[in-house]
């Protein structure tokens, strides 16, 4: 038994011929019927601009429509500014009298293809077809291509007012410290988040992350370990219980393999004792008075959502009046400038000298904007995000 | 960025050249999974000529680890230049994935 391959019924393109001439369909069907059989070409037939039109409205799938210009009812020239009407998605061609540059002219302004002169050369015909043919594939591909870049560009719009919406705008007030944070957003990443949580006691939960992709599932990801973290630092006292807890719910669906680094941190204003865990973030820096600064030490952690199950270290450091550590995503150090350098861990440290300790604010919008200044006309691939916490003068 | 395969035995060493970032991490994801083949035993990734890896990369990396858990068909990294080792020691990955010094070791240890 044969098998049928395709659509029979459908065939790759179709042509509608518009002339009053009678026996040009037959002679079309009769020089065209190698293509016509192969299922290439189907073609209608009108025999003046109305019915062409009335074939365009009633069939929206006509490739190319290939027009006599001289017709009783509606002449060619009009029929090609009416197309538009009813199908965007074709061409013409117009068929004219040899010389006759005027119509052409017309035609061409009309916005017609491409044309083919009387008496009609078939085999000159097939070749501006099949060119007219090449033309609109490129043009719905083209089309096609675009439609997908603006979804994309939708997409990676809504991953961007994801991460946005949960950033904290406001900072607690606390005696002995005070905390500040933001973000520049690369274009379309959904990748960092930062969150301060109020704790018993005047305690504050201090937190830094990074997931490891961009696009709607990192900002969902990232939406679902922000809560979970908030969920687990206010039920649970250590910070590597907390990265455990969080690591551990992360672990339960992801397929993807998606991770997010995360630094917290709960600072106890009372006894200026800051409990960190680290789950495989870039370390928050330490900048004492004198502008003289150090990394916070790896607990030994890992990045969150990797493997289910993994203990988590905790290290505490005890701060003094003046102090600042900052707390930042890898976008900050990795930052490049036009020649391809990164601003690298030197270069922040380097922003603090001695003398007075800047607000957390002023510090953390002095890094950004250091960064930016840095970066100059490269563009930003990553969010650059920098919280601080300042401890207060003595 | 670049992958190139080498089959030794049983053992495929997929050797990474130039920079893996969030932008070619599904370039990256598609080269080195598709390396992989049905019969191979051991797969030993040698990060020699790797300049520069970004966290979307870690993910293709954690990705390709866990599908050959799976498996039973274990994984190695070797070679690591020191900001490449550095990003594997601050994100964790260098205790849940095997690195070795050179791609010897790791052949050594695989075969």
């Amino acid at each position: 038994m044969a098998v049928q391959v395709g659509d029979r019924d459908r065939p790759d393109y179709k042509i509608l011929v518009v002339d009053d001439e009678p026996d040009l369909e037959r002679l079309v069907r009769q020089r065209m019927r190698r293509h016509i059989r192969r299922g290439k070409y189907g073609f209608e037939f009108a025999g003046n601009g109305v019915e062409a039109l009335e074939v365009l409205t009633e069939k929206k799938d006509i490739d190319i429509v290939l027009s006599d210009i001289n017709m009783p009812k509606m002449d060619g020239l009009t029929l090609l500014q009416q197309i538009p009407e009813v199908n965007t998605d074709l061409r013409s061609v117009i068929v004219s009298a040899y010389g006759d540059m005027e119509n052409i002219r017309t035609a061409m302004n009309r916005g017609a293809f491409d044309f083919v002169t009387k008496p009609i050369d078939f085999t000159d015909l097939e070749v501006t077809i099949e060119r007219t043919l090449r033309h609109l594939d490129e043009w719905r591909a083209a089309l096609a291509s675009r439609d997908k870049l603006v979804a994309i560009q939708n997409e990676l719009d809504v991953a961007t007012k994801i991460q946005q919406s949960i950033l904290p705008d406001k900072f607690p007030h606390v005696d002995g410290c005070e905390v500040y944070g933001c973000m520049h957003a690369a274009r379309n990443v959904g990748g960092d988040f930062f969150d301060v949580i109020n704790l018993d006691a005047g305690r504050i939960g201090l937190a830094v992350a990074d997931v490891s992709d961009k696009g709607v599932p990192a900002a969902l990801f990232m939406m679902s370990s922000r809560t979970l973290l908030k969920g687990a630092a206010v039920g649970v006292e250590d910070p590597g219980a907390v990265l455990r807890e969080v690591n551990d719910l992360l672990n339960e669906t992801n397929d993807a393999a998606m991770f997010v680094t995360v630094f917290y941190g709960v600072y106890d204003p009372s006894t200026r004792l800051l409990t960190f865990s680290n789950g495989g973030h870039n370390p928050p820096l330490v900048v004492h008075p004198d502008g003289s600064s150090e990394e916070l030490e790896l607990t030994g952690g890992l990045a969150l959502g990797a493997i289910p199950g993994f203990e988590y270290g905790q290290a505490s450091v005890r701060l003094s009046p003046g102090d600042l550590v900052v707390f930042f995503t890898d976008g900050v150090t990795e930052a490049i400038n036009v020649s391809n350098e990164e601003f690298g861990l030197e270069s922040l440290q380097g922003l603090f000298g001695d003398g007075r300790t800047p607000t957390a604010r002023e510090a953390a919008e002095m890094i950004l904007q250091a960064v930016q200044d840095f970066a100059g006309e490269a563009p930003q691939f990553d969010d650059l995000t920098c919280m601080t916490l300042r401890i207060a003068d003595e | 960025m670049n992958v190139q395969v080498d089959h030794h035995d049983k053992v495929l060493v997929a050797k990474v050249e130039g920079r893996v970032d969030s932008s070619n991490s599904q370039d990256f994801e598609r080269q080195l999974q598709g390396a992989i083949g049905e019969d191979v035993q051991a797969v030993v990734v040698d990060l020699g000529q790797l300049a520069y890896i970004s966290s979307a990369g870690l993910r293709v990396v954690l990705l390709v680890a866990k599908t050959l858990g799976q498996r039973n068909v274990s994984i190695s990294l070797c070679a690591l230049s020191d900001p490449v080792q550095s990003v594997f020691e601050i994100s964790g990955f260098n205790r849940i994935i095997q690195i070795y010094d050179t791609q010897a070791d790791a052949l050594a240890a695989a075969g």
